[in-house]
């Protein structure tokens, strides 16, 4: 029998179980790889059919007959649909149509997938010219990679008038003008108005400053009106002693796919707010404190706004849509997903209306806006900035997105267009209009430092108000700011 | 051998040389044949799982961010210091790897012996002569594993759902008020074992095989000398299952501390609520692709490394006193 040498038996013995350890720590079953960042400034739902465009190759920014390669990589915010990408791709052809000296290329990714991407794609030297639409917060993601504008801005002499200088400014970090907003989405209260019709309600204001049955258009008001639109499986309402809130089938108000986000909450029922002191340090102003207050209050206590685990049960989240929300705070973008464009669900018959006033005695419509930025990296900012300049400006992406123009002159047209989308439904968009006159300044989504730790932290907050009852929220807020001075002063170490 | 048409004479068939002697013997020109065989395997496996480790191994000493790899430094052991104080709970140290250690410990204290339990109890079930119908149980059993983690994950979600899910449903038709499983601290945990027990098919598949390799004659042998049907699955089950017993752990032990999907979507991608559901591993993919830090994440999965290769070393050799192994000399 051959002598088994064991030394070198015990060191194959031991290099096969690392091996087999490395195999199983490597391998397994295949999971979808999820999104970097904790939700696009507008939300994509998932694209219900694979359309296949066909990116151009190309290497080191040419394509292989010589000419100019700008790559478009869409999939940070909106525009991954399959009804986007169908006009994404016209909007390409046109371009390259007519200008047949370079080459525009179109990339899609899904959302879950885009950010992973993009940072990989960068760290490989192999990054896009163009990103977008990508919103605010996402902005923040890669904000250090984009291109300052400002020069090409000079030196195009684009009229970039009749975008307002607060929406410019909220695209400029640090001085570097890093996109020119393409579209905005302001916020308002979307209403139900069989929900409404059925309890004998009048509709809430169309205009601000006009008042609900002769009370002040006030958050305390509209959570009055809430409480008499919460209804349990009796059929009592939150106003009723005989409410039973363990079996609430329908609530008075919510702020979907807000996504956790307590800045946002606090925006919503508080105003304008930033959690970045002018110090450098970290705040959570008393407006903001009060607005998270009453968020938790309407959850826990009135019962009126739905928990985290009533929302899952409410149509996968889209809790407007499953008819059981009289009111819903949304962004101007929920259009794509709100009827008709989603169906025959429940809800048919609904309508707009305004914000109330917040505790800070101000309107405050929490705002959302998208862009088209340039990476630093392109090899062609020259083209890259007329092709963006071409996307931003194109009135089939911002209808096709739900995008209000951030051009005045091209918001009628678009306007026009939603009203024939929603025929024959009469929506009253001047209250769309009108929000977009009282935008949070500072922005809602604006900058932290060490932002992806501390939008974590402001996202773990939400989290908990969210799905814990029994919370002291001045204590939880206290926390936060503790937390975050914590996480601010990691930036600047 | 043919002879040539139309000739007597046989054709001298001229050989040549005879054959060098291999350099090599014959052993080692066995192994070289070997290992040219499983040389795609070799290739593949240094190309695609050794160099990247090596690379991780490489990143874990630097402040990588893949938005901007150009200004990455070598920043020494800064990366394991910021690990061990976070453990030890000192300034200075990642607040949450502690959190993170302890959700998948605690988790894998308690997913590793009741899936263990449950599945050798199935295994045994689908494995009675006394059951009718084995293989439709069989095939039910080992169903769920045929279907994706995402999709599975979603449907559970759903039958946990406090107010609308199934379960609570049932609990509420029995006069139980069901809990929030998936939105509270204390019920998330005892949820995800709840699905993980849904997925013992593989487990169960294993334990089945071992137990029909059981010879029947140990069990003729327990009831000549009287003993009950606890004594023979004490005296002969468990021994001769004792090395499937021992892979499964193995196995399970392993996926636990991989445990990502399950975790990610019910947790948001952030380990909510409040964080427990920040398993070890999401722990690892958010400071790498939420907050870019690859550099730490490679660390941190390095330590994964590290805890996963003790462990089963470990178990390895605690094997003696418990694994039997036929002709062995234990």
């Amino acid at each position: 029998m051959e002598r088994i040498d064991r030394p070198r038996s015990r060191l194959a013995a031991a290099l096969v179980g690392v091996a087999i350890i490395v195999a199983a720590c490597g391998g397994g079953t295949p999971s979808q790889a999820p999104a970097a960042t904790d939700a696009p400034a507008t939300p994509a739902p998932a694209a219900s059919d694979d359309v296949t465009i066909t990116p151009v190759p190309g290497q080191g920014g040419m394509t292989s007959d010589g000419r100019p390669l700008i790559r478009w990589f869409v999939g940070l915010g909106t525009g991954e649909r399959p009804n986007h990408i169908e006009v994404e791709q016209a909007v390409v052809d046109a371009w390259n149509e007519a200008h047949p000296e370079m080459v525009v290329s179109l990339e899609i990714y899904r959302n879950a997938v885009a950010y992973d991407t993009l940072a990989t794609q960068i760290a490989t030297g192999n990054a896009p010219d163009i990103i977008g639409p990508i919103g605010l917060r996402a902005l923040q993601s890669f904000g250090d990679q984009l291109l300052d504008l400002s020069p090409y801005i000079e030196s195009s002499g684009a009229d970039l008038s009749e975008i307002p200088q607060g929406l410019m400014d909220a695209y400029n970090l640090d001085g570097k003008q890093i996109g020119i907003p393409m579209a905005v989405y302001p916020s308002f209260i979307y209403y139900n108005k069989t929900l409404f019709d059925e309890a004998n309600l009048p509709y809430p204001p169309h205009k601000v400053g006009e008042q609900y049955e002769g009370q002040d258009w006030t958050w305390e008001t509209a959570a009055e009106l809430a409480r008499k639109l919460t209804v349990d499986a009796a059929g009592n309402d939150a106003t009723s002693a005989d409410f039973d809130p363990e079996n609430i089938v329908q609530y008075g108000l919510d702020a979907q796919w807000t996504e956790n986000d307590a800045r946002a909450w606090a925006t919503v029922f508080g105003g304008s707010g930033s959690a970045l002191a002018d110090d450098g340090t970290a705040q959570f102003p008393d407006n903001w404190r009060t607005g998270l207050e009453f968020y938790y209050d309407g959850i826990w206590n009135g019962h009126f706004i739905p928990d985290k685990a009533a929302v899952d049960g409410m149509s996968g989240g889209n809790t407007f849509q499953s008819g059981q929300i009289a009111m819903d705070v949304v962004h101007l973008w929920y259009t794509c997903c709100v009827y008709p464009a989603e169906g025959t669900p429940p809800v048919t018959d609904w309508d707009i209306a305004v914000v109330p006033v917040g505790p800070d005695g101000n309107t405050t419509s929490k705002l959302h806006a998208d862009t088209i930025g340039i990476l630093a990296s392109s090899p062609h900012p020259d083209l890259a900035f007329e092709v963006m300049n071409y996307l931003a400006g194109s009135p089939e992406l911002t209808q096709i997105y739900g995008a209000m123009p951030a051009r005045a002159s091209a918001q009628d047209a678009f306007f026009e267009g939603l009203s024939e989308g929603f025929a024959p439904l009469e929506i009253d968009w001047q209250v769309a209009r009108d929000m977009l006159e009282y935008p949070d300044v500072p922005s809602h989504e604006s900058y932290m430092p060490n932002f992806q730790r501390a939008d974590a932290a402001n996202k773990a907050l939400g989290s908990r108000l969210w799905t814990t009852p029994g919370l002291d929220v001045n204590a939880e807020i206290d926390a936060l700011v503790t937390e975050l001075t914590g996480i601010f002063a990691e930036a600047s170490d | 051998m043919t002879a040539a048409s139309g000739s007597a004479t046989p054709r001298i068939v001229e050989l040549g040389p005879p054959p060098r002697p291999s350099r090599f013997s014959l052993a080692t020109r066995e192994h070289l044949s070997g290992f040219l065989y499983i040389s795609p395997w070799i290739v593949g496996f240094f190309l695609f799982t050794f160099a990247p480790m090596i690379a991780s191994l490489v990143l874990s000493f630097t402040d990588f961010d893949p938005r901007s790899p150009g200004s990455t430094t070598f920043i020494g052991l800064a990366n394991y210091q910021r690990m061990a104080a976070g453990i030890l709970g000192l300034n200075g140290g990642d607040p949450l790897i502690g959190e993170a250690l302890f959700v998948t410990i605690r988790f894998a204290a308690l997913l590793i012996p009741i899936t263990l339990l449950f599945a050798l109890g199935v295994a045994m079930l689908v494995n009675s002569t006394l059951l009718a119908g084995r293989n439709i149980f069989r095939t039910l059993f080992y169903m769920p594993m045929q279907i994706p983690i995402v999709a599975s994950t979603l449907i559970w979600i759903g039958m946990l759902n406090a107010s609308t899910g199934w379960f609570n449903q049932i609990l509420g038709a029995l006069g139980v008020s069901g809990p929030d499983w998936i939105n509270s601290v204390t019920w998330v945990g005892p949820s995800l074992v709840l699905m993980g027990l849904w997925g013992i098919g593989n487990m169960m598949l294993i334990f089945l095989a071992g137990l029909q390799g059981i010879p029947t004659e140990l069990y003729d042998a327990c009831k000549v000398d009287g003993a009950g049907r606890w004594a023979s699955f004490r005296n002969v089950t468990l021994p001769m299952l004792s090395p499937v017993l021992f892979y499964n752990v193995i196995i399970t032990l392993i996926g636990t501390f991989q445990y990502f999907t399950q975790a990610y979507i019910i947790g948001n991608g952030r380990g909510d609520p409040d964080n427990a559901t920040l398993f070890f591993n999401l722990h690892l993919y958010r400071e790498g692709w939420a907050f870019y830090s690859m550099g730490y994440a490679s660390a941190l999965a390095w330590l994964l490394f590290a805890i996963v290769l003790g462990l089963t070393v470990f178990l390895f050799r605690s094997a003696g006193s418990w694994v039997y192994e036929a002709g062995g000399d234990r």
